[in-house]
């Protein structure tokens, strides 16, 4: 009895864990290692896109065709007679990886990973699923880097695409970005849609850039609304960018005044 | 203590092109990591400032003005990689006078507490001084700048401060063998 006594002291950790190595290589080979992939799906999580991500993109991509056929309805009703030449474009974009941020925490930019050769050009104007995301600022052989429309120096004329009224959009580092309008008593809601202006000079006239999250109407003069932008620009992996000659002529298309 | 001596045999030319080679490897890398934004390295969209951390990493053992140089080195090397106005080589500068300048030997032990200390205060310096800058620049509006410096400068401290060791403990190591092999210390 003694020596079994002394044999479970000398060797009880080796064999409890001996028996625990056999026991959970038994439960994982009868369980198809399902418990490894979920450890190792848990762990390289971050480096997948997952679903939720991917359907937020895709509803984005609903309101904002949604909005720009809207849009599109409404400018139609006033720029019929001028439009009829150029109606059909033939347009120039091509799809570009994101390299990386901005690489402070003051600037919202976007670095992307093809530049002068590929045909990007300084003022090139920048795409996602769901509208707007910046403008080409700096452009080397191979790469470029966008200002984005989140960022606080960047200011784009917009218009209320329900009611027309005009406005400029500056970005708050942030997802919500401020619009401060002309008219003292805009016609403007919770939820209307916000789309580049065609008096911008920077970017084409009628692409969504956010819906209207909420109002500050009364103040006396400038009254403004939060923007909620329609591209989640923090999720981004690829944007869409347009070559320049095609930003040249769209804004050749529109007239200065409509 | 340091038991392998790979380069005890080489020359002193030699051994200055590894320590060149470490530098430029070693601030490249800083400045990928600057804009890749890895996502275990962002809390909520800010990332740690690993040019900040090189450059206290550098100026803890050196003098001051060796610091100021570094930071406006990299000052400009970030200054590339976003906007040149306003510049961060004010900023960067500043940390590297300043971290020169710690009275090492008496204050501060060199483990990795007090490193990241210093670049958690070093990072709140910096984020002010861009503050400023920006304030008086005129693009931003004052209270504009001065919520975001609110809600950027403690998380851009506590990343930095948490990653710090990554950048530090390499290049300190290297650093500390290197002057050793050279005979300096």
């Amino acid at each position: 009895m003694l020596f079994l006594f002394r044999w479970w002291e000398r060797y009880r950790l080796g064999l409890i864990l001996a028996i625990l190595c056999l026991g959970g290589a038994w439960i994982f080979s009868r369980s198809q290692g399902v418990g490894l992939l979920e450890v190792f799906r848990f762990i390289s999580g971050p480096a997948q896109t997952d679903a939720a991500k991917q359907k937020q993109l895709v509803d984005a991509q609903t309101v904002q065709l949604r909005q720009q056929m809207a849009d599109l309805k409404s400018r139609n009703q006033t720029l019929q007679e001028l439009l009829d030449q150029d109606s059909v474009q033939n347009k120039q974009a091509i799809a570009v990886q994101i390299l990386g941020r901005s690489a402070d925490n003051w600037w919202q930019q976007l670095t992307l990973s093809k530049g002068r050769t590929d045909g990007i050009d300084v003022g090139s104007v920048v795409f996602a699923p769901g509208g707007l995301v910046g403008r080409v600022t700096a452009v080397s052989q191979g790469t470029s880097r966008v200002l984005l429309i989140s960022d606080p120096t960047s200011r784009i004329g917009v218009i209320v695409s329900r009611s027309r009224h005009m406005g400029i959009l500056q970005g708050q580092s942030s997802t919500d970005a401020i619009v401060t309008f002309f008219d003292k008593d805009p016609d403007v809601k919770v939820g209307d849609a916000i789309v580049t202006s065609s008096l911008s000079r920077l970017f084409p006239p009628g692409l969504l850039v956010g819906k209207i999250k909420t109002l500050k109407l009364e103040q006396n003069y400038n009254p403004q609304a939060t923007v909620e932008l329609a591209v989640p620009i923090s999720k981004l992996e690829w944007v869409t960018v347009y070559l320049n000659d095609q930003t040249a002529s769209l804004q050749k298309t529109v007239p200065a005044n409509p | 203590m340091i038991k392998p001596l790979p380069f005890r045999k080489q020359s002193p030319l030699t051994l200055n092109l590894w320590n060149a080679a470490v530098v430029v490897g070693s601030v490249m890398l800083c400045a990928l990591m600057l804009i890749l934004r890895l996502p275990v390295m962002v809390l909520s969209g800010i990332g740690p400032n690993w040019l900040l951390v090189w450059v206290v990493t550098w100026s803890i053992k050196r003098t001051s003005v060796e610091g100021v140089l570094a930071g406006i080195c990299l000052g400009l090397i970030q200054d590339g990689l976003t906007a040149a106005q306003p510049t961060h080589t004010v900023g960067l500068a500043l940390v590297g006078l300043l971290t020169g300048r710690l009275n090492k030997k008496r204050f501060i032990q060199e483990d990795f507490i007090s490193i990241a200390l210093i670049v958690f205060a070093m990072a709140l310096m910096v984020e002010a001084v861009a503050a400023i800058q920006f304030g008086l620049g005129g693009t931003h509006r004052l209270e504009d700048v001065w919520l975001h410096f609110r809600q950027m400068a403690l998380s851009s401290g506590i990343l930095s401060s948490l990653w710090a060791p990554v950048v530090y403990f390499p290049l300190n190591r290297w650093w500390t063998r290197y002057h050793r092999l050279l005979g300096i210390e």
